[in-house]
């Protein structure tokens, strides 16, 4: 595709608009900072970023907003902020390739081009290579592989989820490559420091009472969730069993997912819910191992025994204690 | 790793003559022995002896020259290798080795049956028959793998491991390859996602659609020959007429064209019934289990004696003859149980009864003494 500055408006995570901004520099002006600053701000309370007018004029200063955004998200470095950034980048570009999904087809492929995702057209459909499409849509029922035309590599999927997939390479590539490591200048870290002002107070979580008593691999879990930190399902579903057989009651649970990156309510309600009905087991200490979720050789065995060991320890050394006075 | 050392040089004091002479064997196979160990740098290593299939993990080899010089010293019972491949194969706990990638692997095991721990000549018939079909009707037409780059290879106990080490599926995390072993045992599978109707028609799929949908037309289309499978559909199917007239509406992805009755129920029971995936026959938590320790490929099985050969082609594998290793000289064994009439290496043996004393081929006597069926006589 020749150079196109309206494309790198649109869709500036592409190479495209990284080499644009490479060899055409950037000039961070107060009123740039001060529209990145709005779109994280818009990201981080509704979940969304605006569009713009669609001008010449605002092309280009789209594309230095994007990247003073990106610096000013990095500056404050919270896993909170950069995964409700992420999320809100995709969908704008969500929304940007469901216009020019029917009307400028070439914009979408380059796209899916610059994620190296291959799609196929195939009548009304289109299909991709099985281990990408696994890459790039969630675990669900609607997404179950089983289900799908899956023939010589490649899945079917429809033209609406073909769009799903290229959103969520664009989350994932916004993941993975926030923060940057640099220096910034003044007005960028101060308004990374105005963001981080703004965001969900977290110490209510990590101050409950009883969190001392739980093992390390259970604390460092609710430590990543507190920082917004992506937990893999395994992970997820480890700490709620945790949870739950520690007796406590359903929202104080919901409450520690609260900070997840992509936490629904309805959803998490639900889940945990099911766990508790289905009386699953808690994963022993191996399998925590396995699932690379073990953070420390405390040999407990299993997670929900850690308690009563300390427990036991301290009974022990009370008991000694009281038989040393006597 | 000096403790590992220490402590197997400790157990080779007390163990009893069947484990000692095993391991004198098992050391000199690897003096020459040719194992696959692609970037063994990268790999994490298990070591098991004659209590445990894993004793020592956590294991790192620079090279096959120090992984070999391991393998001859300390002459483990069982070798595995992690499918992953790590930044820092030896540390602990796991986050901490720091994960890069693994190979998709397959773990298909012989059933249970009454042949018990000697595995007979059917049971590793039917576990190579689905392998076979693993390859030829999965992970070729569907997953598109090409026939080179599945490499098979025999488990050295009751069947075989397929290790996939494409670019593409390197980095496929565990969710992603439970779907993958989702697809291949067809769980989650549902009718209503491959037929629909629209007005009063039902639509289906057609013989060439991918995944559960085509298997399905494909596979009802070959019973159509059948006819009480036609009949347990509608009467109408006894006639060649109707049958034929199906058939191409079928081609079209029309399963209405000649009017069935209770045609959704049906064909809903034939869809399950037909048992179209692989539920069972792969083990979906090693696939799924980017961190799993599998047999080393040409390493020895300390419970048959058998080299975990990898396989250039299914057709015509028998493990009892192909596995096996110590072609070499004979023993004096004493059999500690019933053994029934058996066939390694060629050579015919048993039955043997408990008690009986027997001088046998290298080859048997050391498949009788890793099953622990009988001992130095
Ligand atoms: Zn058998």
């Amino acid at each position: 595709m020749p150079f196109d500055l309206a494309f790198c408006s649109r869709y500036p995570f592409s190479p495209q608009a990284r080499q644009y901004v490479e060899q055409a520099g950037l000039s961070l002006t107060a009123s740039v900072v001060e529209k990145a600053e709005a779109r994280l701000r818009l990201a981080l309370e509704s979940g969304r970023i605006k569009k713009v007018a669609d001008l010449p004029d605002a092309w280009q200063e789209e594309l230095a907003v994007y990247a003073c955004a990106r610096m000013i998200a990095s500056a404050a470095n919270n896993r909170y902020l950069i995964g409700r950034y992420a999320v809100a980048e995709a969908k704008r570009a969500g929304e940007y390739l469901a216009i020019d999904d029917s009307v400028r087809q070439d914009y979408v492929e380059a796209v899916a081009e610059g994620f190296g995702i291959a799609f196929q057209k195939e009548g009304r459909q289109y299909s991709i290579p099985f281990w990408q499409y696994l890459a790039f849509t969630p675990r669900s029922y609607d997404y179950k592989l089983s289900n799908r035309q899956l023939k010589g590599g490649l899945v079917k999927v429809s033209r609406h989820e073909r769009l799903r997939i290229l959103e969520e390479a664009v989350r994932k590539r916004m993941e993975a490559t926030l923060p940057i490591k640099a220096e910034f200048p003044a007005e960028v870290k101060e308004a990374a420091g105005r963001l981080l002002a703004l965001l969900p107070r977290l110490e209510p979580i990590s101050s409950n009472v009883g969190q001392e008593n739980y093992p390390p691999c259970i604390r460092k879990m609710i430590e990543d969730l507190s920082l917004s930190l992506n937990l893999p399902h395994t992970g997820r579903v480890a700490l709620a069993i945790y949870l739950v057989n520690a007796g406590l009651p359903q929202e104080r649970i919901v409450e520690y997912f609260r900070h997840a990156p992509d936490f629904s309510e309805k959803t998490t309600t639900y889940q945990i819910e099911y766990i508790r009905r289905r009386k699953y087991s808690m994963p022993s200490c191996q399998t925590m191992d396995s699932y690379g979720l073990c953070v420390a050789d405390c040999r407990c065995g299993n997670p929900l025994r850690f308690r009563d060991r300390i427990h036991g320890a301290i009974l022990r050394r009370l008991e000694a204690e009281r038989k040393g006075k006597e | 790793m000096g403790t590992v050392e220490g402590e197997g040089a400790k157990r080779a004091e007390d163990a009893c003559p069947e484990e000692r002479l095993i391991r004198k064997m098992f050391s000199s196979y690897y003096r020459s022995a040719h194992f696959e160990a692609p970037q063994i740098e990268k790999r994490e290593f298990g070591f098991g002896g004659w209590e445990k299939k894993i004793e020592f993990r956590h294991i790192k080899a620079k090279s096959e020259a120090e992984l070999r010089g391991r393998l001859v010293s300390e002459a483990p019972l069982y070798v595995s290798y992690s499918v992953a491949y790590y930044e820092f194969p030896d540390a602990r706990p796991m986050v901490r080795k720091n994960w890069l990638s693994a190979d998709l692997v397959f773990d298909l095991d012989a059933p249970q049956h009454t042949c018990g721990k000697f595995t007979c000549a059917e049971c590793f018939e039917k576990v190579r028959q689905e392998a076979i079909r693993l390859i030829e009707d999965f992970l070729v037409p569907d997953f598109g793998f090409s026939r080179g780059e599945i490499s098979v290879n025999f488990s050295g106990s009751r069947g075989y491991h397929l290790h996939i080490r494409s670019q593409s599926i390197q980095r496929l995390d565990r969710e992603a390859r439970r779907e993958i072993a989702d697809y291949i045992c067809g769980v989650g599978v549902s009718f209503e996602r491959f037929f629909w109707t629209e007005g009063k028609k039902l639509f289906g799929p057609t013989p060439s659609d991918g995944g559960y949908g085509g298997k399905f037309a494909r596979a009802f289309m070959e019973r159509l020959g059948d006819d009480e499978f036609c009949l347990s559909i509608s009467r109408r199917l006894k006639s060649r007429e109707e049958k034929d007239r199906l058939a191409s509406s079928i081609m079209q992805g029309n399963w209405d064209s000649i009017g069935i009755a209770a045609r959704e129920r049906k064909l809903r029971e034939k869809f399950e019934q037909m048992r179209l995936g692989m539920a069972g026959k792969i083990d979906a938590n090693v696939t799924a289990d980017i961190s799993k320790l599998i047999r080393m490929p040409g390493s020895l099985h300390g419970g048959s004696g058998f080299a975990a050969v990898p396989v250039r082609s299914l057709e015509g594998f028998e493990p009892m003859r192909h596995a096996a290793v110590f072609l070499d000289g004979e023993l004096r064994v004493k059999v500690a149980e019933r053994v029934p009439a058996l066939e390694v290496a060629g050579v015919r043996f048993g039955p043997l009864e408990q008690g009986e004393c027997a001088t046998l081929p290298m080859a048997c006597a050391m498949y009788l003494l890793c099953k622990k069926a009988a001992v130095v006589a």
